[in-house]
């Protein structure tokens, strides 16, 4: 088999998974900084019910967030040793930059949060936690940064076959990032918001206990997640704009599309410079699923005398509805990424000339040894993060007051 | 410049090996049997540092991509099989310990830490495999490549991997006589101590094979290291077997993290001025400042993160000094 190939799935696969895991990390962290802020605000119990019950989820989800990082870093030398060695210069920065200033910081903290519970004063507790949060954005712009730079390669030179850095404002400043960091970042609120909700939904629907703590998330779910979908489809229809200008061959179309083709081919010869047709399908799903969601405005109206309650079918579908945002986010991604080929920076370095020179059986038995690794701990991962989200808040382990101490020996299957 | 992110570089490799290197010694210390309290108890006392320890890794391959790109092309595709599979027992480690105390089952939470020791046994076989690797060179053709992979099928990586087993198992257990329970903490220095007697041996093992192997000799460039530090290593052992003899577990956990740190320092010094000593060609070695970036990354990078470094260390110290001291029954309880 062709090691291209298969170092394009591996990726693909790592990159899927680790999107799916990030988004909720991200829109969580978000709401998790509101609940526990307005716990410590109001010192009201309910706050703190809630913060433990969701943070717990969130702590769940993050395991596989990072798993799944880890493995998309060493990926990059691992399989794509011709990116390094060709634009390393520039496209290694703001990765290096992402790992130092926000990942490290951002672990480092929620390891505190998690353990910090009674033993911390209550503000620092709150600052570790908007801590995690900020650096969490942080690490997105970083990597939004970085991804940008392969769409549209700015603020280098080429010297001696090999790019180096003249302009990091540019990169900066880059058009394909801006508009792309607030969708992103809108999609994450909205996966958020959704899943909170459809939790809350299930929690609901089935007469669990806690009716006042679920009837609290699924509005804030609700309210969030509306506010979020009309972000993500602002910020997604901002792009056409600058990426048709920067990207024509992305989504067809255009009369720079056969001068820039003409162009290539000058450059780098003959061959079929159209990305597959993948990245169109993808983008025309996501903007199905987007106005989809966007009907969620029409619940909002519902919220007013718990009618979304009473009613229990918008309890359905909210909770029907939460495959939506995963399936959204992976499909604007792939319209992001596959609709770059056959490039891997956009009009400097050819995909083919980016994978690393090892054999395909060596790739093959990454691929199928990653993908299984990864693919069975997300598995184990999200059915545990459904049985604590079916469990409910009654005593979660994130929080736990510590046990009296002279206590005899309790059994462990107390300490859950 | 490129030195003193090379040093960087080091620094942060080796510190990940000596705060991962007691989660994977803990890890792997779990197999040991002893019942479901006792394997609750070494994790909560890693409890608190466990996500602080592993970002050193990632920092570390951070700054390898950022200020060494040519480098980490090379070494991490050069030496797939072992990266890979340090790479599987990191992620293992990782998830293993995050989630094994959710499920409320016995024997979901004892597969889990089945997971957690065959991760931690993978991770430390692959980096000590990795720097054994980079000690006896690579076929690093003039087009800049490594051409292969059986160039690390060597009996000097497969002891130097079974060296780092035995090192970060005693680092692991000397962590363990250090934070648990006084009461926990005196059967653990025994085991601590006859654990050093076998990493001793494996060591000792891992630097017969190295100096009787061709490539390494021929890939030091400064022998007097190769040949100095290990006897540092050895005694740092020996300090650390006397430290948990006279129930002094603060001085033996340092001696322990100078066991785990040495091996880095060794590779650094003797390969210098080279990271990656071509074995098929001696032109195509590449030099330390040949795999850095250029001159403008280097700078913003050192602009934007090097002011930033002593919030880095001044938050992890943060982590340290908050939940210092011997677990006890009110320490908090999450993996």
């Amino acid at each position: 088999m062709d090691p291209l190939l298969l170092a394009r799935l591996q990726f693909a696969t790592t990159t899927s998974l680790h999107f799916l895991f990030v988004a909720v990390t991200l829109g969580l962290v978000t709401l998790l900084v509101g609940l526990q802020t307005a716990w410590v605000l109001t010192g009201n119990p309910a706050y703190e019910r809630l913060t433990r019950f969701w943070g717990q989820l969130y702590v769940i989800n993050y395991a596989l967030g990072i798993a799944t990082g880890i493995v998309m870093e060493f990926q990059f030398g691992l399989n794509w040793s011709g990116l390094s060695r060709y634009v390393g210069n520039v496209f290694g920065a703001p990765l290096a930059i992402e790992t130092l200033v926000a990942f490290f910081l951002e672990s480092t903290f929620l390891g505190m949060w998690i353990f910090g519970w009674h033993r911390l004063r209550r503000g620092v507790h709150l600052a570790l936690l908007w801590g995690v949060a900020l650096t969490a954005y942080a690490s997105a712009f970083w990597v939004m940064v970085a991804n940008s730079w392969l769409q549209h390669p700015v603020g280098y030179e080429v010297r001696d076959g090999v790019a180096h850095l003249t302009d990091f404002g540019a990169l900066l400043t880059n058009p394909t990032l801006g508009m792309a960091f607030g969708h992103v970042v809108a999609a994450a609120l909205l996966t958020g918001g959704m899943l909170m909700a459809a939790v809350s939904a299930w929690h609901l629907i089935r007469h669990t206990a806690d009716f006042t703590l679920f009837r609290t998330s699924l509005r804030i779910g609700l309210v969030t997640a509306a506010l979020a979908v009309s972000l993500v489809v602002g910020f997604g229809f901002a792009q056409f704009g600058p990426v048709g200008q920067v990207q024509p061959t992305k989504f067809g179309g255009g009369a720079d599309q056969g001068a820039l083709v003409a162009e290539w081919t000058a450059r780098f010869g003959p061959g079929d410079y159209a990305p597959p047709v993948l990245a169109d399908v993808g983008l025309g799903f996501m903007i199905m699923i987007g106005m989809l969601l966007g009907c969620v405005w029409l619940l909002l109206p519902l919220l007013w005398r718990d009618w979304i309650i009473r009613l229990r079918v918008p309890l359905w579908i909210t909770l029907l509805a939460l495959p939506l945002p995963f399936a959204a986010v992976l499909l604007g991604w792939i319209a992001r990424e596959v609709g770059r080929q056959p490039w891997v920076v956009y009009g400097l370095l050819p995909t083919g000339q980016a994978v690393s020179p090892v054999g395909p059986g060596v790739m093959l038995a990454s691929l199928i040894g990653f993908t299984l690794l990864l693919g069975a701990l997300a598995v184990a991962n999200g059915m545990l993060f459904a049985r604590y989200a079916a469990r409910g808040a009654a005593d979660p382990a994130l929080g736990r007051p510590p046990a009296p101490a002279p206590e005899p020996a309790r059994p462990m299957s107390v300490l859950a | 410049m490129e030195l003193a992110w090379y040093a960087l570089l080091g620094l942060f490799f080796a510190v990940y090996l000596v705060l991962g290197g007691y989660d994977y010694g803990v890890g792997l210390l779990l197999a040991r049997g002893g019942g479901p309290d006792r394997r609750r108890a070494a994790l909560t006392a890693v409890g608190p540092f466990f996500l602080g320890n592993e970002v050193w890794l990632v920092a570390a391959a951070g700054i390898l991509f950022g200020a060494f790109p040519t480098l980490e092309g090379e070494l991490l595709s050069g030496f797939y099989p072992v990266v890979a599979a340090a790479l599987a027992g990191v992620v293992a480690v990782a998830v293993g310990v995050q989630l094994r105390s959710r499920p409320a089952d016995g024997r979901a939470r004892a597969a889990w830490d089945r997971v957690v020791v065959a991760g931690s046994l993978l991770a430390a076989l692959g980096w000590g495999g990795l720097l054994a690797g980079l000690l006896q060179g690579v076929p690093l053709t003039a087009a800049g490549h490594v051409a292969g992979l059986g160039h690390v099928v060597t009996p000097f990586v497969a002891a130097a991997g079974i060296a780092m087993v035995a090192l970060v198992t005693v680092h692991g257990a000397t962590f363990l006589t250090l934070r648990l329970p006084a009461a926990d903490a005196a059967p653990l220095a025994r085991t601590a101590r006859r654990l050093v007697a076998v990493a001793l041996a494996a060591v000792a093992l891992a630097t017969v094979a190295g100096g009787l192997s061709d490539r390494v000799r021929a890939a030091a460039q400064r022998p007097l290291f190769a040949v100095l530090l290990p006897f540092v290593l050895f005694a740092a052992l020996l300090v650390a077997r006397a430290a948990l003899a006279r129930r002094r577990p603060g001085v033996a956990f340092a001696a322990t993290s100078a066991a785990l740190a040495l091996p880095v320092a060794l590779v650094g010094a003797a390969l210098w001025p080279h990271v990656l000593v071509s074995t098929v060609d001696p032109a195509a070695s590449l030099s330390v400042a040949g795999a850095a970036a250029s001159g403008p990354t280097l700078a913003l990078l050192g602009w934007l993160t090097v002011p930033l470094l002593p919030a880095l260390l001044g938050f992890q110290a943060m982590c340290w000094w908050v939940f210092r001291g011997r677990t006890d029954g009110r320490a908090p309880v999450y993996w």
